[in-house]
């Protein structure tokens, strides 16, 4: 086989963008800007279920196109479609230029592809850095407001220092072994001549700086909820899901794969920052008002639990990761997506009392979106609950108890504040006809129907996870 | 191994604390008789015109940036020139691609009116 077409879908994700700007600049449409961007990410997704059996050859030194690589490339394309969806939606009701954002949307997906697929250090940090910079544009797009651009301004500060630790950590590990290539370096600790230097676990630890704030972990999660609030909701939701899902394929690749976590001061550290999210997360979640702030903190202990699920690593580890992940991805997109289509031109639907009394003006809209609550609780029926038992699994089978107890318990505080929303829309309605917020706004076709699917796929992966399961079982075995 | 670095922690230890020592030393000490023209920032003997913080106009930035991007664009072509024949056909593909990529980008700058001055 070619090499070079096992880089089809990265090269497609790349040209996406590229076709979307020349277009742009001979004829502008809303329209035409969304159907392009669509293609482009159902184009390489088409051409995945054809190669998704054969075994591709690594591309060394830069990329590996690996069953693993090009399962996450279909998870994240997808996710940028429903993203994409959801956008349209949101932009006609915004002022200005609405065709650039899918621009920097498609950027940023050709970022997380070449994330998941890369096989060292210097494709890793270009991902990265293709999906940062087009995130700094995503999160401040409605330049005219106040918190857009005070959340953008934020982003890329931290980001930029996020960055430098990173590289920082990439030179470290590059002084002490040699070597920036992924496999030769999972080949040098494996032989584990010696025992490791300082230099190889700050360059770890500043790695593991650099990931962690991506992921929006504790203790780098302080930009979280500024940014959640202040960007547009559908950046929000990419936030949350692709660019998240990215860096966790990739820490799920190297940590596990790589022997990173064969070093007990790595795996210890990791398992401190899992338990600060899971708590930090959940105790402060209680304390908002806002949606967008809480799903933020919400987040953050969601990736504390799957953290627990890295730490074991094992097998059943690396499965209960992608699982619960590709759960996570359909419960957020779910909700922002929600959020995005109730809020209208005068005002955004981010207040939980904005949902007071939801449930007698729209069922069917807030049945949708208790389920997915439902699902972030974790409770039976739904993925989100399937996810969530395979992470405790994976935790038990690996011994960590300490972990898998406090994974419980913070999952219980958690519960408060899901029911908490949920309670409020079954409320009767405020008395005042005149709240902010009506709820009025009829969905879309495209929307109807990309949130009805992402309801149907909730329940359907919670009562028959089997056909993903096995998907992703074939995905993950060709890792090893 | 470390002990032979010893003596440049304590000279860059030295050279630390002897800095700061004399600067706090000449503020605590010396008398202050401030005037205007004391005040005022030093800018070799010229009287200092208006603000530093002069305005000028944002049309600049984009300038900037396309410089960025076209300055880059010759940082990465000169070493496949200078290597042209030894890379080969391969190489001439990616310079093209790489080219290519940045005529796109030139070409949404020029529609979009970023070399307009006006």
């Amino acid at each position: 086989m070619n090499p070079f077409s096992a880089l089809t879908p990265i090269v497609l994700l790349g040209l996406t963008p590229l076709v979307l700007m020349l277009v742009i600049s001979f004829h502008r449409s809303h329209r035409l800007a969304v159907v392009i961007s669509l293609v482009g990410m159902a184009l390489p997704l088409a051409l995945l279920a054809g190669t998704a059996t054969s075994a591709a050859p690594p591309l060394a030194p830069l990329l590996i196109i690996d069953g693993y690589a090009l399962f996450y490339i279909g998870l994240l394309s997808t996710a940028t479609m429903v993203v994409v969806v959801l956008s349209y939606g949101f932009l006609e009701r915004v002022p200005g230029n609405r065709e650039e954002f899918y621009l920097l949307l498609t950027l940023a997906t050709f970022g997380c592809a070449v994330l998941t697929a890369s096989n060292h250090f210097i494709s890793f940090f270009l991902g990265l850095e293709i999906l940062s910079v087009s995130l700094y544009g995503l999160v401040a797009y409605l330049r005219t407001t106040r918190t857009a651009l005070e959340s953008g301004i934020k982003y890329l500060i931290l980001a930029a220092a996020s960055a430098a630790f990173l590289l920082f950590g990439m030179a470290l590990i590059y002084a002490d072994l040699g070597t920036m290539d992924f496999t030769a370096m999972t080949s040098v600790l494996a032989a584990k001549t010696r025992e490791p230097s300082v230099l190889l676990l700050g360059g770890f630890g500043m790695v593991i700086i650099g990931a962690g704030f991506k992921l929006a972990v504790v203790p780098f999660h302080m930009w979280a909820p500024d940014v959640y609030q202040g960007a547009p909701t559908p950046v929000t939701a990419y936030l949350t899901t692709v660019s998240k899902g990215a860096m966790v394929a990739l820490l799920l690749r190297y940590g596990q794969y790589g022997g990173l976590l064969d070093y007990d001061s790595v795996a210890s550290v990791l398992a401190v920052i899992a338990v600060l999210s899971m708590f930090l997360g959940n105790l402060l979640a209680l304390l908002q008002d806002n949606l967008k702030r809480l799903l933020a903190y919400s987040s953050i202990a969601h990736l504390g639990y799957l953290l627990v699920a890295v730490i074991a690593a094992s097998r059943e580890g690396s499965h209960a990761v992608t699982f619960y992940l590709v759960a996570y991805f359909i419960t957020s997109l779910g909700i922002f997506g929600i959020i995005t289509a109730l809020s209208d031109e005068r005002k955004e639907a981010d207040e939980i009392s904005d949902y007071r009394g939801l449930f007698w003006r729209r069922p069917w809209v807030s049945g949708a979106l208790s389920l997915m609550l439902f699902s972030l609780a974790g409770i039976p029926l739904t993925a989100g609950f399937v996810g969530k038992f395979y992470v405790l699994t994976a935790g038990v089978l690996s011994d960590l108890w300490a972990l898998v107890i406090l994974l419980v318990v913070s999952s219980v505080i958690g519960l408060y504040y899901y029911l908490r929303i949920i309670i409020t829309m079954y409320l009767s309605a405020p008395e005042d006809p005149s709240s902010p917020l009506s709820a009025t706004r009829r969905f879309s076709l495209p929307e109807g129907l990309v949130l009805a699917g992402l309801t149907v796929l909730l329940i359907w992966f919670g009562i028959y996870p089997a056909p993903l399961l096995s998907a992703i079982q074939a995905a993950v075995g060709s890792l090893a | 191994m470390s002990d032979a670095y010893l003596p440049i922690l304590l000279i860059f230890g030295v050279s630390a604390l002897n800095a700061v020592f004399m600067v706090a030393l000449s503020h605590i000490l010396n008398p202050r008789r401030p005037t205007p023209q004391k005040a005022m920032p030093y800018e070799s003997g010229m009287i200092p015109l208006g603000d530093t913080r002069a305005r000028f106009s944002v049309k600049f930035y984009l300038v900037a940036i396309s410089f960025i991007v076209f300055d880059l664009e010759a940082v990465f072509l000169i070493p496949w020139a200078v290597e042209m024949r030894a890379l080969g056909w391969s190489g001439f593909v990616a310079a093209s691609i790489f080219v290519a990529v940045l005529t796109a980008g030139l070409v949404y700058e020029w529609k979009k009116g970023g070399l307009d001055w006006d």
